[in-house]
């Protein structure tokens, strides 16, 4: 794949990073990829190159590491990353009707992203909410029951609505918030 | 110096250094086990093609030749019901598997598959199981030979070669189950690959044909064709 | 030694209780925060608390807590008044919460038309043991999960915690070994291999460098103990994993967490960092001299990784491929070194024994496999959820006491059990016992303790299809049975559930399953074949029915079933299935009936759940060819 301007520059500090934070011996080896995949979002051929340099180690076996583990990804991920789980509780209540609702909705299949690169669809072993079957996943937040009415509704809300913000990000904004809050009631409390 | 310690093969008295493998010890000793995977020299086996099953007195289940080392007293056959029934499978599930068509590969009459097959009375078509679709991948890139995935067992010895021997790094493993293949990095031609195809080695290691040196083979013979 | 590890711990006790009890001298709403809980919408029901309690000036605190096991009831909460049992709510929403909030919390009307159940004995409100569940029920490992604040380190020691790793710090590693092993506690991954053996194989190692892992690759689909005992108790853990490298004389210890497991890693990179800080972890643990700390390492989603020499291997920044063994890990393990890995349960029982007592521990359960099971009860079971019952209990009792039955009366089919490793068992053995040994031999696992309910609706066929798809993909590819093996049972299964299974399947597809059993190199391809084996075993006729009749006798299998839209039932003036269809694929008749295009139809089943109960005129019919059999009969 052709990188864009800018591109490059970008992997390759973010790389670079990654060899300063870890130790640099086949053991960071995953922990390396994940760092990298969670700032550039996947993992183009030029960062397994420049890891496989820094470590040391063949760059056919980080291709290899990246092609064996279900969390990488070697092409850029949508905007939206929909993953629907296939877990037993969800697959035998409805996971399937969901995950092709979903192709059919997106036009594109399992493991694609759609040409304007707002939403990949894939599928997920347990994500351990069987009771809420059955369960999908966009980005970091977690959809119950998932029928194709509401594969409808999640599409437009995410197509149209205000650009959520990930689950992780509002958590920590919300962190912060309930760090202020209790600082406030010591601060009645001591007043 | 390891103690010597003295076992049966097929009612076959045989003195071997303690801790061998038995494996190895049969072969030498001119008793045939099928196998593909096994590298001698290699520490860890790869325990991979699961073909050479033999039944040890005293454990429940077959065991295979290439992880059991040698002890006193040991009491091995080579064939059983079980241990032929093991064997017709794993040997029929890589041939469902593998591209056939052995006259035109390099490798025919000296492929190992052809071997077992041979000794053991298998047919080279099984009639249990379908053919798996495979999909084609020949890579003639390099001088010295071609590689046929098409015709890969996945032995794991050029790897091993590669690794251990050669120290190249060149040859490695992607993917999982069904899609695992022997590969170079991000699937690259092997002229393109740090080695350039140029030693050999791992060609002279591959059991089957899907590593053969070109001078044996002809170029058209690359091109797909059924069994 | 100046100070004794116990005399530390107590130091360390008496202020965690001060600081726990100042805490909740006030008001305490406890939302349920698991990634279960959030799923059903927590977070929301968190901030709702927040904004009301802010709203009107109370003084409460809003804290969160892990999972209770009560999941079918998410989202919950518990709530804590001093003058009050503390009293626990479910299906939570903003309604409820403001009502709560101003009825409750403000005024003094605990609403008991909306509580669950109370966690204190009283004389109002029913507690646990009076519901049949509580009868039982026996919680050990989960007995604190989803009553205390996993992210506060005071709340675990102000309920004992740790107390046993002060305790262990004084007596000789040889003496821990002895009780663990006399304690006969084993291994809840899924093997029931004995602790005791493993650790003392490892002490015996004459390497020195050891490590301790925990594995918390719990890859099951249906299961999320693991995740559960992480979220909402993690110091538990952390203490077990203490206890386990005194015992073999560890110095680093790792957990092994999935990745797909955020909230787990979160909790217990937390936990650990302060488990650091009142010096439970690293140098000179408790003033003892014993030094031992842990790292997380995250794994990257094979479920393969599951099995301990893959486990380790991906560790070592290799792809997760098993290796033939001997040699265990106790002997060569990561990085070569003798290694105990343990479930995240197994470690979770450490702290119980060492404190409680060998006879303690023994008492519940049976005698070869003592303590308790921990299942996550899922599918087609009233009570959802996390559960833990004494080992010896019986399915029977699982599923329909604890889990109150199959809901909307519908027939109980089977129970898979130990996911894509287990088995499927029919009614005709609900009775076995549930221990190690008596599931193996009616042809599943124990597992890590997934345990799926199936009704009449669920097809057999298509569930073991469903479990070897999955190990087929997650197969590491290495060896051939595993490899090819499964490939080739997928294929058959597949053409089975499409009609197309042919006279032979059957005997092909069990002579493959026998040979992956015996043959593979691992667990994971060794194990594969159980669900096609026991459904094979208890479930033939299903089999039979789908080559002979083409036929899906639960009427799942979508290429052999079609819907149909009952002309005499259909209202005409109710438009419900033409709105739930997803293609368009229901249209209306000249005569305003409804009727499905079978072209267009994808079998969602959208439009029978649409259909109104009092019309209840759309029906799956198996095999499809029975729709135009239908038609003509109507039309005549």
């Amino acid at each position: 794949m052709e990188l864009a301007a800018g591109e490059k520059e970008e992997i390759l500090k973010h790389v670079g990073a990654v060899l300063e934070e870890f130790k640099t011996t086949r053991e960071s080896l995953v922990p390396m990829l994940q760092a990298v995949q969670k700032k550039v979002g996947y993992l183009p051929e030029l960062a397994m190159e420049k890891i496989a340099e820094g470590l040391d180690i063949p760059a056919v076996d980080v291709y290899g590491l990246a092609t064996f583990y279900n969390q990488f990804r070697l092409n850029p991920p949508g905007r939206y990353q929909v993953k629907v789980c296939m877990g037993t509780a969800c697959y035998m209540i409805g996971g399937k009707v969901a995950l092709e609702s979903f192709e059919r909705r997106l036009d594109i299949q399992e493991g694609e992203t759609t040409p304007d690169r707002e939403f990949s669809l894939e599928r997920v072993a347990c994500v351990g909410c069987c009771s809420m079957a059955p369960v999908v996943l966009i980005n970091d937040m977690v959809e119950g029951r998932v029928t194709p009415t509401r594969v409808d509704g999640l599409l437009l809300e995410y197509k149209d609505g205000e650009e959520k913000i990930s689950e992780e990000n509002k958590e920590e904004a919300r962190t912060k918030g309930a760090d202020n809050s209790s600082s406030n009631e010591e601060g009645e409390r001591s007043a | 110096m390891s103690a010597k310690v003295t076992l049966t093969i097929d009612e076959k008295e045989i003195r071997a250094a303690n801790g061998d493998i038995l494996l190895w010890t049969a072969l030498e000793n001119g008793i045939y086990i099928p196998n593909l995977c096994a590298v001698k020299e290699r520490e860890m086996p790869a325990a991979s093609c699961r073909l050479c099953f033999v039944e040890v007195e005293g454990k429940k289940k077959p065991v295979t030749a290439c992880t059991q080392p040698v002890a006193e007293g040991m009491v091995v056959n080579t064939r059983s019901p079980r241990v032929d029934r093991l064997v017709k499978t794993a040997f029929e599930l890589l041939i469902s598997d593998h591209r056939l068509g052995c006259s035109k590969c390099p490798k025919n009459k000296s492929c190992e598959l052809q071997k077992i097959a041979k000794e053991r009375g298998f047919r080279l078509k099984s009639k249990r199981l379908k053919r798996l679709p495979k999909k084609e991948y020949i890579d003639d890139s390099a001088e010295l030979f071609i590689f046929d995935r098409s015709r890969c067992v996945l032995c794991e010895r050029c790897v091993w070669m590669d690794r251990h021997v050669v120290n190249s790094g060149v040859l490695g493993f992607s993917r999982r189950g069904i899609e695992r293949s022997v590969t170079t990095f991000m699937e690259k031609k092997l002229a393109q690959s740090p080695c350039a195809g140029k030693c050999g080695k791992c060609v002279e290691v591959c059991p089957v044909g899907a590593l053969s040196f070109k001078d044996k083979s002809e170029r058209e013979n690359g091109s797909p064709e059924g069994p | 030694m100046s100070v004794s590890a116990k005399d530390s711990y107590q130091k360390l006790k008496t202020a965690a209780q001060e600081k726990v009890k100042s805490l909740n001298d006030r008001p305490v709403v406890w939302v349920g925060t698991a990634t279960c809980g959030k799923a059903a919408g927590a977070v929301d029901v968190r901030e709702f608390f927040k904004e009301e309690i802010e709203k009107r000036g109370l003084d409460v605190r809003v804290m969160e807590i892990g999972c209770m096991g009560h999941c079918y009831a998410e989202p919950l909460v518990i709530i804590a008044k001093p003058g009050h049992p503390r009293l626990c709510y479910g299906y939570l929403d903003e309604g409820l919460t403001r009502r709560l909030v101003q009825d409750f919390l403000e005024g003094d009307d605990p609403c008991y038309e909306f509580a669950l159940v109370a966690l204190d004995p009283n004389d109002f409100f029913p507690t646990f043991t009076d519901f049949p569940r509580g009868v039982y029920e026996k919680k050990i490992i989960l007995e604190d999960c989803g009553f205390i604040d996993p992210e506060s380190i005071d709340e675990y020691i102000a309920r004992d915690g740790y107390e046993a790793v002060a305790g262990v710090l004084e007596m000789e590693p040889e003496e821990v070994l002895r009780q663990v092993k006399a304690s006969t506690l084993r291994g809840r991954g899924g093997a029931g291999f004995p602790a005791g053996v493993k650790w003392e194989a490892c002490r015996k190692a004459a390497e020195k460098t050891r490590y301790v892992i925990c594995n918390a690759d719990e890859g099951d689909p249906g299961a999320f103990m693991d995740r559960s005992i992480l979220e909402s108790n993690p110091h538990l853990v952390i203490e077990g994993m203490v206890i386990c490298a005194y015992t073999v004389e560890a110095a680093q210890g790792y957990f092994y967490i999935r990745s797909e497991y955020p909230q787990a890693v979160r909790r217990v990179n937390n936990a650990l960092e302060q488990a650091r800080d009142k010096g439970l972890l690293g140098n000179n643990i408790l003033g003892s001299g014993f030094n031992f700390d842990i790292e997380v390492f995250e794994g990257s989603g094979a479920f393969v990784c599951g099995e301990g020499s893959a486990l380790v291997s991906s560790m070592e920044g290799e792809m997760g491929v098993p290796r033939h063994k001997p040699p265990r890990l106790t002997a060569s393990g990561f990085r070569g070194k003798p290694t105990v890995l343990n479930n995240v349960k197994t470690f979770a029982y450490v702290p119980h024994i060492l404190r409680k007592g060998v006879e303690w521990f023994k008492n519940t359960g049976t005698e070869k496999s003592p303590g308790t099971a921990v299942f996550t009860l899922v599918g087609k079971v009233t009570n959802q959820g996390l559960v833990e019952v004494p080992m010896g209990t019986t399915l029977r009792q699982l599923i329909f006491d604890v889990g109150e039955s199959v809901p909307n009366e519908k027939e109980f089919k089977a129970v898979q059990i130990g996911g894509p490793s287990g088995g499927c068992l029919p009614e005709s053995v609900l009775d076995t016992p549930i221990d190690f040994d008596s599931l193996y031999d009616a042809g599943a696992i124990m597992g890590s303790g997934g345990l799926v309910v199936l009704d009449e609706d669920d097809c057999m066929v298509a569930i073991a299809r469903y479990f070897l798809e999955f190990t087929q993909q997650e197969s590491c590819g290495r060896c051939t049975f595993c490899r090819l093996g499964t490939k080739h049972m997928l294929d058959i299964l597949t053409a089975i559930t499409r009609g197309e299974g042919e006279q032979g399947s059957l005997e092909i597809l069990q002579e493959l399953a026998e040979d992956v059993k015996n043959g593979s190199l691992c667990n994971l391809g060794g194990t594969a074949p159980n669900p096609v084996l026991t459904t094979l075993r208890y479930f033939g006729d299903e089999y039979e029915a789908h080559i002979k009749e083409r036929r899906c006798p639960a009427l799942m299998c979508t290429h052999l079933v079609a819907f149909y839209i009952i002309p005499q039932k259909c209202s005409k003036l109710c438009n419900a299935c033409v709105g739930s269809c997803p293609t368009e694929a229901i249209y209306t008749r000249d005569d305003g009936l409804k009727a499905i295009n079978q072209e267009k139809c994808v079998k969602c089943n959208s439009c029978l759940k649409a259909c109104p109960p009092e019309y209840n005129a759309v029906v799956k019919l198996s095999p499809p060819e029975l729709v135009e059999e239908r038609e003509r009969e109507n039309n005549k």
